[in-house]
């Protein structure tokens, strides 16, 4: 028999899980399989969270299986019994979707090291949050002299066909939805002044992007000028040398939870475990707060430094006066009629 | 039909027993999945449980959706037919250049298919942007003042799909044409027809196969696309590609989703099936020469 180096790394890798868990039947034999999701997220967690969970447990498997949130959905419902997933990473609408869908396993808190010591937002029984997604205003410091403050500056005349936006596909889109409902007096649950609010924007409108990936490349075009967007995808470009700057508004920066979840009948429920306790240590997020991954921490022992404190927030209590919160159960009750609306009423 | 199969010898009795692979393939991965979708549609709430034909009276009866289809029909229509008349002189001129011009222009229109859709399609975006080629050299001739909109419109994406589908359209027309006997048009010349006539009496109708054949693939690709119509489209121009997914992805409204698509599937074989009525009839016609 030929051994090869892959299967000589498989047949010792099998045989060292079989040694940590003597009770490891066949079916059960295969590493731990990790949804995170596609680009930067994938390149962060395969450089930072992966060697710091593998070095924790004795080089234990692990696969890393980027997909969207609603796909790792899909994949998991159509094997319930059986999922080809152990932990899921979701923003706020697709885990409360996950949940509802009796996909996850209620996180054990008790047995947890730095559950407690999470910010109060990030703390969910049902899976905790390890990042934040941080979204602001985004513009180009070479065509927008003075830079925007609030959300309101979107309306400006001087942005005159200058203004990107998503459509509500994305948790960027739906939740500066509401926010800008909000401003005006809206709600989670009555959004209806946002909507007017999109109307008077027209004349700005430069473009409505498919998604916020597509978005954020309109400023490298020259197509856009000013936009709400997602605060690490801004980092990702100007890293690459496009100009493009991001603020907190005044109104507050919207943060979304990225939360991840052990998946129910999971068959490395304890491996499951020990990854998520990973990206909850302060080790980690502190190591993600730095360049090049900038992503925001939720554990309070971590101290902020570097762009985040700059552009952010310099500690805990500042991050919680600066960011803004959303119901996204009150959001995902009404999203569909919000997203038809979207369909029949922005046309530009 | 017996007295065939039982003949030793007779090549028809293998011809099932050699497809059956690719049969059963087609069953397991296509059929089966096809009646999952037909199954689900069939349902009125979103967790699948009651039966009824809901999903397909919600569409049907929704001016908006039914925009929808329609818009992205004609989307198709346009598409194909830019692909039509830019991709035929195209077919022409490969069949009267020289061996080496054909190796130049085979090439050439094999080229977009050896890059991936979306970097074409990025490329569509740098070429059509505010400080996109096109605008710049415009306003470098001074012809326009402020940029011209053209990503996230209308035209941009018709240009944008007419080039990315461009040789679906290209090689079987080259194919059609390169079958037309050139002596044929030799004879309508010294017949005293002139080129015009030749071409409207004589090229046209015998290269219809091959229109047929591009007119099919470019119009079930050009609806389909859904990177390019998301990423030239944008966000707020609905195609059926985005509306499905929009309904399956964002909203988890699978059974609504699974309406969407046999709806679909089935104008779209409409079409089909009209172009290859089309298509027997043109070569009725080039029979009967």
């Amino acid at each position: 028999m030929l051994l090869d180096r892959r299967r000589l790394l498989t047949s010792a890798l099998t045989l060292g899980a079989m040694h940590a868990f003597p009770g490891l039947s066949l079916a059960q034999a295969r590493p731990l399989v990790f949804a995170t999701f596609t680009g930067s997220w994938e390149e962060a967690h395969k450089a930072v969270l992966v060697p710091a969970f593998r070095k924790a447990n004795g080089d234990a498997g692990i696969v890393l299986d980027p997909m969207l949130s609603v796909d790792q959905i899909a994949k998991v419902n159509a094997a319930k019994a059986n999922p080809p997933i152990d932990v899921m990473l979701h923003d706020p609408g697709p885990a409360l979707v996950a949940i509802g869908q009796d996909l996850v396993e209620p996180y054990p808190t008790d047995k947890s090291t730095y559950f407690k010591d999470l910010i109060p937002e990030a703390q969910d029984a049902m899976g905790p949050a390890p990042f934040f997604q941080v979204v602001g205003l985004t513009y180009n410091p070479e065509t927008v002299k003075t830079p925007p403050t609030s959300w309101a500056d979107l309306w400006k005349p001087e942005f005159k066909g200058k203004v990107g936006i998503t459509n509500l596909n994305s948790t960027l889109g739906t939740g500066w939805l509401v926010e800008i409902a909000r401003m005006r007096g809206g709600s989670e649950a009555n959004v209806d002044e946002g909507f007017k609010a999109l109307e008077e924007l027209k004349p700005n409108l430069a473009a409505v992007a498919a998604n916020p990936g597509a978005l954020a490349t309109l400023f490298q075009q020259g197509q856009i000028d000013i936009s709400p967007g997602n605060f690490n995808a801004i980092q990702i470009l100007k890293a690459r040398g496009v100009p493009v700057e991001f603020v907190a508004p005044k109104e507050g920066a919207i943060a979304f939870k990225t939360t991840i979840h052990i998946v129910k009948n999971s068959p490395n429920k304890e491996l499951a475990f020990k990854l998520i306790e990973a990206a909850l240590s302060p080790e980690v997020q502190t190591t993600l707060m730095n360049p090049p991954y900038l992503i925001v921490p939720t554990n309070t022992k971590v101290a902020m430094s570097g762009e985040i404190a700059k552009v952010l927030a310099k500690d805990t209590a500042e991050l919680k006066k600066k960011f803004v919160f959303q119901d996204w159960k009150k959001i995902n009750e009404q999203r569909a009629s919000w997203i038809e609306k979207f369909n029949r009423d922005i046309k530009i | 039909m017996k007295s065939a199969t039982t003949a030793p010898g007779d090549v028809t009795s293998f011809s099932l027993g050699l497809a059956l692979p690719l049969g059963l393939a087609f069953a397991i991965f296509f059929v089966l999945p096809l009646a999952q979708l037909v199954y689900l549609s069939l349902h009125n709430d979103t967790a699948a449980t009651v039966w009824g034909l809901g999903q397909y009276v919600k569409f049907l009866t929704d001016p908006f959706s039914l925009a929808v289809l329609g818009s992205t029909l004609l989307l198709g229509a346009e598409v194909t037919l830019t692909c039509l008349v830019l991709g035929y002189p195209i077919a022409w001129l490969y069949q009267r250049s020289g061996s080496r011009v054909q190796t130049l222009i085979i090439m050439i229109v094999l080229l977009p298919l050896l890059t991936s859709v979306v970097v074409r399609t990025f490329a569509w975006i740098v070429i059509l942007g505010r400080q996109g080629i096109i605008n710049s050299v415009l306003q470098s001739l001074g012809l326009i003042g402020t940029p011209l909109r053209m990503i996230y419109t209308q035209g941009g994406l018709i240009a944008a799909l007419a080039q990315v589908q461009m040789p679906l359209m290209v090689l079987p027309l080259i194919t059609a044409i390169g079958r037309i006997d050139p002596n044929l048009s030799d004879a309508s010349a010294s017949l005293g027809a002139g080129s015009w006539r030749t071409f409207v009496k004589v090229m046209l109708p015998l290269s219809m196969p091959g229109i047929i054949a591009g007119c099919t693939l470019t119009y079930a690709a050009a609806i389909t696309a859904f990177i390019t119509q998301s990423l030239v489209g944008g966000g707020q121009m609905l195609f059926m590609p985005m509306y499905l997914y929009q309904q399956a992805s964002t909203l988890q409204n699978w059974p609504f989703a699974a309406a969407i698509s046999i709806i679909f599937l089935f104008a779209v074989l409409a079409i089909v099936a009209l172009f290859s009525t089309l298509g027997r009839r043109a070569r009725g016609y080039g029979d009967a020469r």
